[in-house]
């Protein structure tokens, strides 16, 4: 039993020092919030076009933060400060992001050009095809391309992929890249832009017996209308024919983000509903796929463009917006706070008080392994808030010993000995823990799966907390509780029991063992 | 004895039904202030939730304590004050009646040594979006379901009933903090509302189980009703409560006095009040709010009538509960020490067994100590006569897994 017990400590002391000492020697740290550390800001300047300016309003401006926040959030658990600012005459974006050091990274995060256009496929260029459609085509080329470059010419540049930058934007065809899955990029000629990405509101992986993409739009004239109007020129009958307008030779739709078709799927039908639009693929998309789709349909549709902010300058880093001080404060008052736990648990239960603070250590130390490696995998950033929650979610999981110790004492004062006593008091008192605990991580997940946020951010880490509570509980304070009972057992004054009360238990217990 | 003494050695014996009409009404008197604050005087929404205002100060040599000092006097809740990497400080701050954005502008331009022309300012919008709200709100709607139907499986739904009531009553009373005291909503009370949500369900979820372990044990001889068995459990988790409460209070009584006191760091002072107040709240309310609730609900099951009869017939002899609990117990492990649990059967079940009726040291009177021995001893023979009688249900054993 007791050797049992031994081997389980030590077994568990190893795992949390090796993970500690793991996580340390890879430069794994908690990234710290705004508040407390700073981060990075990118401010966001429309386009300074009088169309794209006009597009600008508040309202156009909420929207973007929304798709923007959705993008940040897509990637992890960050808790981005996004705003829209009226300054000067001209509304603008600001994003800051905790701690991200590589300004490049959160340009790229922020994704600020990428913006989604809907075009009609007019021509596809593939192995197979490429001469007979290019001859063909050569007939339309002009009509085609709205005066833009002739056709016959796009096609005999070979090197002429596409180079969203210096293309013009909407009004003439021009040719973009298309990625096969084998990762083969080829070309497809694509028509004027028919409608943009806010005409969506929200897409969707989903298994429906293969994984398929299904896609929901605003409705109305700014929506829906704007897609069927598309769908009826792009729509043919006779999958092998040729559709009879122009306009959608190719009866497919592409979509285009940031100069590049990511699919550019066929319209199956002329008439659409809101919700009844599906992408799929012949045999099913790999999931990932789906995803991707999804979420460049999703994220993707920001309502104007805005300048390149790596360009214009507009890439800083930010300090902390706290003071140095009030950090110290949170840190000086977490310790104090905790030593004080400390001391009235060591006064209270004595020898099973320092098994509790043992186990409190442990269970910090393996959380600050987790949150260190989600703060470099998913950007999970603690606020001052964040951390003194965690400091008293902390203070709370010392329940789990409290229950034990009750029911431990109960018990010994009811007459048996203590490594008895704490054989027959762990098992109820683990369960009781095991089934509340379970009832707040169920919680903290379901805040976290349904949030955005900080409140996601701090969801995990309570669920996180309440898993170590019981790994803690489980694997090293009930061993070694076990333990030093096993070793001081005669001596009850270490355990915060009464000693005449034991004294009463240890007789008869030794009655019964003669 | 003190009664802090008793509470120490758990010899406490409170009379919690008692207190629960007192309680019920102290709770419904407090959640009506929660809901009038919020009705009549609304949140005091942060600048993530409204928006504010933004002021950029440029050309400026000023640190980071010249632009904080500045802003002191000027009484806006909250400023926050960064560092822009190209040299410029930018505060972002909720204007207020005696702060307009020219007197800070002012203020800027003064701590910065420049004039306003350096110092530009303009509107900044909400950051926490709508749908951040929206989506905390359907979540939250799960949540409760998903629990609800949770704690209806692993315990039974009145207990559901309950803890998801002291669930919301906690939650409502923090809020109503908010409201009341008029505390600035910032995303930090987003973390100080989950915090107290866990908690709360927790402490609530760890009493229940208590209660369900006594009300199995207590059948036959130990009958009790449910309001006893209820009451007869919280004696026993008090000191829990109470120990528990401690624990999880003293970090933020430390941010409190830390932050107040020594170092004045505003922001971290309603966060720490309103944790305070719910972490107190939650432990009330699962001894208070959450246990009536469910021993008002399972009263009126009939099952729960018989158990009224054979606790009318117990109380008859006057015994004390817990002993007899106890003696229930002993005799349901000495039958099953048949099936291999002979290794568990304890020192006092050994002395149940072997010791003459009278010399009982378990089974005492304690409601009135100074009664004469003769009826101690009787009724403990009384006990011990109607233990083999087959009146006493053996209790399935918990398997553990």
């Amino acid at each position: 039993m007791l050797k049992n017990a031994l081997i389980s400590l030590i077994g568990t002391v190893a795992v949390a020092v090796g993970l500690l000492v793991w996580s340390i020697s890879v430069g794994q740290a908690p990234l710290l919030g705004l508040d407390l550390q700073g981060g990075v800001e990118v401010v966001l300047e429309p386009v300074d076009t009088p169309e794209n300016l006009a597009l600008a309003t508040q309202e156009n401006l909420d929207v973007a933060v929304e798709i923007l926040r959705k993008r940040v959030d897509a990637i992890g658990v960050a808790e981005p400060d996004i705003t829209t600012q009226t300054g000067g005459g001209t509304n603008f974006i600001i994003v800051q992001l905790p701690g991200i050091d590589n300004q490049e990274e959160a340009v790229a995060l922020v994704g600020t050009t990428a913006q989604l256009q809907f075009r009609a496929v007019l021509f596809e260029e593939s192995s197979q095809q490429h001469r007979s459609v290019a001859l063909e085509l050569g007939d339309y080329g002009p009509e085609i391309t709205n005066g833009g470059p002739n056709i016959s010419d796009l096609l005999a540049d070979p090197n002429l992929l596409s180079d969203p930058a210096n293309t013009p934007a909407d009004e003439s065809a021009i040719f973009l890249t298309v990625a096969d899955e084998a990762g083969r990029r080829s070309r497809v000629l694509v028509g004027p832009t028919e409608f943009t990405g806010s005409a969506l509101s929200g897409a969707e992986a989903i298994f429906r017996g293969s994984w398929e993409v299904e896609v929901t739009f605003k409705s109305g004239a700014e929506g829906l209308d704007l897609f069927n109007e598309s769908a009826r020129r792009c729509y043919f009958p006779d999958e092998q024919g040729i559709s009879r307008d122009d306009s959608c030779r190719w009866g497919r739709l592409a979509f285009v983000l940031d100069g590049v078709v990511e699919s550019s799927p066929r319209i199956n039908s002329p008439n659409f509903d809101r919700r009844q639009v599906q992408i799929t693929r012949d045999f099913g998309f790999p999931e990932a796929d789906a995803r991707q789709q999804a979420l460049i349909l999703d994220f993707g549709a920001l309502p104007l463009a805005f300048s390149d902010p790596a360009e214009s300058g507009l890439v800083n880093t930010v300090s902390a917006s706290l003071g140095r001080d009030s950090l110290d404060a949170g840190l000086l008052a977490g310790a104090v706070g905790l030593a004080l736990v400390a001391l009235y648990m060591i006064w209270y239960y004595r020898l099973l008080g320092l098994a509790a603070i043992l186990s409190l250590t442990l269970s910090a130390s393996l959380l600050w392994v987790v949150v260190s490696y989600l703060s470099v995998s998913r950007g999970l950033a603690l606020t001052l808030a964040g951390v003194v929650g965690l400091i008293v979610s902390i203070g709370v999981s010392l329940d789990s010993n409290v229950i034990f110790f009750e029911d431990l004492k109960e018990l010994v004062r009811r007459g048996d000995s203590l490594s008895l006593a704490v054989n027959k008091a762990f098992p109820t008192a683990f369960g009781t823990v095991f089934w509340a605990n379970l009832a707040t991580l169920i919680g903290a997940l379901i805040l976290y799966l349904l949030t955005v946020g900080s409140v996601k951010g701090f969801a995990l880490m309570l669920a996180i907390a309440s898993v170590l509570d019981l790994v803690a509980t489980y694997f090293f304070m009930a061993p070694f509780v076990k333990f030093v009972a096993g070793r001081f057992g005669d001596k009850p004054t270490l355990f915060g029991v009464r000693k005449q009360r034991l004294a009463d238990g240890a007789d008869e217990v030794a009655e019964v063992g003669a | 004895m003190s009664a802090i003494g008793r509470l120490l050695r758990n010899e406490n014996n409170i009379d919690f039904p008692g207190l629960w009409k007192r309680s019920l009404t102290i709770s419904a008197v407090l959640l009506l202030i929660a809901v009038g604050a919020l009705l009549f005087r609304g949140f005091n929404l942060g600048i993530e939730f409204e928006g504010g205002s933004s002021w950029t100060v440029t050309n400026t040599d000023a640190t980071g304590d010249d632009i904080r000092d500045a802003l002191e006097p000027l009484g806006l809740d909250n400023p926050r004050v960064q560092q822009v990497s190209n040299g410029a400080w930018r505060v972002r701050a909720e204007t207020n009646s005696t702060a307009g954005l020219n007197e800070v502008s002012q203020a800027l331009a003064d701590a910065g040594g420049v004039t306003t022309d350096d110092v530009t300012a303009s509107a900044v919008g909400a950051s926490w979006g709508s749908e951040v709200t929206a989506k905390a709100r359907t979540a939250l709607i799960v949540f409760f379901f998903v629990l609800f139907i949770y704690i209806s499986l692993r315990l039974e739904w009145k207990m559901a009933v309950g803890a998801l009531a002291a669930v919301a009553h906690d939650i409502l009373i923090t809020v109503g903090m908010y409201a009341l005291f008029q505390f600035e909503v910032t995303s930090a009370t987003v973390i100080a509302f989950l915090t107290i949500l866990g908690y709360s369900l927790y402490d609530t979820l760890v009493v229940f189980d208590k209660i369900r372990e006594n009300e199995r044990r207590a059948t036959g001889a130990a009958a009790m009703t449910y309001t006893e068995v209820t009451s007869f459990s919280l004696n026993q988790v008090i000191m829990r409560s109470i120990n528990t409460t401690i624990t999880s209070v003293m970090p933020v009584l430390a941010v409190l006095v830390v932050g107040r006191f020594i170092l004045g760091a505003v922001t971290l002072q309603e966060f720490a009040i309103a944790l305070l107040g719910g972490l107190m709240v939650g432990t009330y309310s699962s001894l208070f709010v959450a246990t009536p609730i469910v021993a008002w609900l399972k009263e009126r099951e009939a099952s729960n009538v018989e158990r009224q009869v054979a606790a009318t017939k117990r109380k008859a002899d006057d015994l004390d509960i817990g002993a007899v609990l106890d003696q229930a117990d002993r005799s349901r492990k000495v039958r099953s020490g048949a099936r291999g649990e002979g290794h568990r059967v304890t020192g006092s079940s050994a002395r149940t067994v072997t010791r003459p009726a009278g010399q009982k040291v378990t089974v005492t009177k304690r409601r009135n100590e100074a009664g004469s021995r003769s009826s101690d001893a009787k009724s403990a023979a009384d006990a011990a006569d109607r233990k083999p009688t087959g009146e006493i249900k053996p209790r399935p054993r918990k398997k553990k897994r």
